[in-house]
């Protein structure tokens, strides 16, 4: 049974959904055993995410969804400007700049965030810990975090890169479930939309920082999840084992060419890196979104509210031609072309942090109805991503991978709410199945 | 006390489902995809079947005949989509073989048809238990538990823990022989899979007389093992039988 087929496909997509997988499921978990915590912290925060309106229960509907509206505008209005300013730094080669500022951010999310959620759940489960050792872990926690997030020289290992890409993921996810419900509606539809534009539209800031950055062979300034090591640890005969060299060799030179972006063209050793890049080059299927903004907008400074704005800012999934194959639906034709292609170089198929954290928020606000809606958006959420990474193998191009995701999440979970939840109670209570 | 009781259901309900997903398909992620896949038509079959249900319910009448005519309609149904799950199966397994061919791999193995099916089958199973009964655990976590009047024997978590393991291994295994049952033709093995559920169906409006759980659940339990014991003795046949075929040829 060793060479079967069915072991080497999907690799790469399993390699994606695990971890978002992953998430999710820790931030319902948060969201159902901190939910006496949020509802005692009495007075809903500002926030990026209401800056205009805050919702009240007592509001009619009508004024809901009106101020949910505004907010939500204003919040993908925000992203708008600060993606743009991104691209601007970037464009203008600050990229020490935008590397630090994200090493700052990050720090701020794990640190402040991150401390205020391990300080609610050692509230929640009376976890007996002084108050210095509490503190020494988490800034243990934090600068591991910042060094491994943004690794240029140090060798981390990825699964501690990954594993952090997913509790950044997961701290800010559930922040944002803090947002009353019509408002996280509106924010998720709007930011898919956003999504949807800035990488598709032809000067969609986020298509703009892709161009950019794959024409100078750099990596994106950004927080991104990537899935390589999966690929690795799966080196069985086949197109693939041979595939994981060219990944592995690639991603080294990929570095060292990052250390003198602006010289990177001149040593021998770059140039070869070119070359063989070259054929992945025009498939580049980057993409960045960015999206949240409003994460860490939970404080009421503003200086740390600007900050929190990059953190999750940018997204972006770069499907190697290996997903391409993956995808079922590919065109078979292609299949045998990109294999070829892959043998030569190949990176792993990356998905942006914001995809995580607004996925995790729509199951955890689903979490906060039932669990019959947590299982029907998880699994609209995980169909809509296989389906956009199967476009992705089909387009071969940079793709938002929340809009699919986000609107069938929440068709299902209001079929799910009003149409399912009766049938399905009505039924089983009365011990009746089939 | 209580999350432990409701860990307990869960495992009740799942572990045998748990113990195949570990050992046979987290192992080959093409196969996840497809226990997520079948998963999913599974939530769009009891979409559809509750919005048109969805006028007619809660049901006032004690009466039995409309859950009667609910469950014969829904198995009617997914019975049906089993027929379209095979269309598409067929095509895959076309699409997987040119694949094969194109990676210079050997095509699917009789195993790995079957390994299909039965990651199929698990994702109706799942599918059911995690809508029939896991999602209606989340107040056994909490500090109280609940009895139904018509089956006061145990609580109403255990007892649909219970029959939801059931379910799970009638729509697993089933699966497998519906699949097979297609591939060769063989109309007993089509038509006994409809049989099985219609069985294990109609045998839950047996609870719906007070006290009928007693008898009804056991019932339930011998159409589950019979699934299983049909299935086992299929795949049994297959194997032997390719066997004998491959002998030969191996030999000439």
């Amino acid at each position: 049974m060793d060479g079967s087929i069915l072991e080497s496909i999907g690799v790469e997509i399993i390699g994606v959904m695990s971890p978002v997988s992953i998430c999710m499921l820790l931030v319902v978990l948060i969201v159902y055993s901190l939910t006496s915590f949020s509802s005692s912290s009495g007075e809903p925060i500002r926030t990026a995410a209401n800056l205009v309106y805050l919702e009240t229960p007592t509001d009619s509907t009508s004024e809901k969804i009106e101020g949910s509206l505004l907010n939500a505008l204003v919040f993908v209005i925000l992203i708008a400007a600060v993606t743009f300013l991104l691209v601007l730094l970037y464009y203008y080669n600050f990229t020490n700049f935008l590397k630090n500022y994200m090493r700052f951010s990050a720090f701020f999310v794990l640190g402040v965030m991150g401390g205020s959620i391990f300080i609610s759940i050692i509230r929640q489960f009376s976890i007996p810990i002084d108050a210095i050792t509490c503190l020494i872990l988490l800034f243990n926690f934090t600068v591991v975090g910042v060094l491994s997030i943004f690794a240029e020289g140090i060798p981390i290992p990825i699964l501690l890169r990954q594993v952090y890409m997913v509790l950044l993921g997961i701290i800010v996810a559930a922040w944002f479930t803090n947002l009353p419900e019509w408002t996280t509606w509106t924010l998720l539809v709007a930011l898919a939309l956003y999504d949807l534009v800035a990488v598709l539209a032809p000067g969609g800031p986020l298509k703009i920082l892709v161009e950019l950055a794959s024409s100078r062979d750099d990596e994106l300034p950004a927080l991104v999840y990537e899935a390589r090591p999966t690929v690795s640890r799966n080196p069985r005969g086949s197109g693939f084992g041979l595939l994981v060299g060219g990944v592995s060799s690639e991603s080294v030179e990929v570095e060292m060419t990052r250390h003198n972006p602006s010289d990177s063209r001149n040593g021998g050793d770059s140039d070869e890196t070119m070359e063989e890049t070259s054929p992945l080059v025009p498939s580049l299927r980057d993409r960045m979104r960015s999206s949240s903004s409003g994460s860490s907008e939970f404080s009421s400074i503003d200086r740390i509210h600007q900050t929190g704005t990059d953190i999750i800012e940018d997204e972006e999934v770069d499907l190697s031609p290996l997903g391409a194959i993956l995808g079922m639906g590919g065109d078979e034709s292609r299949r045998g072309r990109e294999i070829i292609d892959e043998e030569e170089t190949s990176r792993g198929i990356k998905l942006g942090l914001g995809d995580f954290v607004f996925y995790s928020v729509l199951v955890g606000r689903a979490a906060m109805y039932d669990l019959m809606t947590v299982y029907a958006c998880y699994l609209a959420i995980i169909s809509g991503l296989g389906c956009t990474l199967i476009l992705l193998s089909v387009f071969r191009q940079a793709l938002p991978a929340l809009p699919i995701s986000i609107a069938l999440g929440i068709m299902f979970y209001f079929l799910t709410r009003l149409l399912m939840e009766p049938f399905v109670v009505g039924t089983s209570t009365n011990l009746m199945m089939f | 006390m209580t999350l432990a009781a409701g860990i307990g259901y869960v495992l009740l309900a799942l572990g045998p489902s748990l113990t195949l997903f570990v050992t046979v398909i987290s192992t080959k992620p093409f196969l996840i995809l497809t226990l997520l896949s079948s998963t999913l038509v599974w939530l769009i079959s009891l979409i559809v079947l509750s919005g048109v249900w969805r006028v007619f319910l809660p049901l006032k009448t004690t009466a039995w005949w409309p859950y009667a005519i609910l469950i014969l309609t829904s198995i009617a149904f997914q019975e049906g989509l089993r027929l379209v799950l095979w269309r598409g199966y067929k095509k895959l397994e076309d699409m997987l073989d040119a694949f094969a061919d194109r990676v210079a791999k050997p095509r699917l193995y009789l195993t790995d048809k079957m390994q299909i099916a039965l990651a199929g089958g698990l994702g109706h199973g799942l599918a059911h238990a995690v809508f029939f009964c896991l999602s209606l655990l989340t107040p056994s976590f909490g500090p109280a538990t609940f009895y139904v009047d018509k089956c006061s024997y145990a609580p109403f978590f255990l007892i649909s823990a219970i029959i939801s393991l059931a379910f799970v291994t009638i729509h697993t295994f089933s699966m497998v022989i519906a699949f097979n049952g297609y591939a060769e033709g063989n109309k007993t093995d089509q038509m006994v899979v409809p049989f099985f559920h219609l069985m294990a169906g109609t045998l839950t409006l047996v609870n719906l007389v007070s006290g009928g759980c007693i008898v009804g659940i056991p019932l339930l339990y011998v159409v589950a093992l019979s699934t299983l014991a049909y299935c086992g003795n299929m795949v049994w046949r297959r194997f032997t039988e390719t066997q004998i075929r491959l002998t030969p040829q191996n030999q000439s």
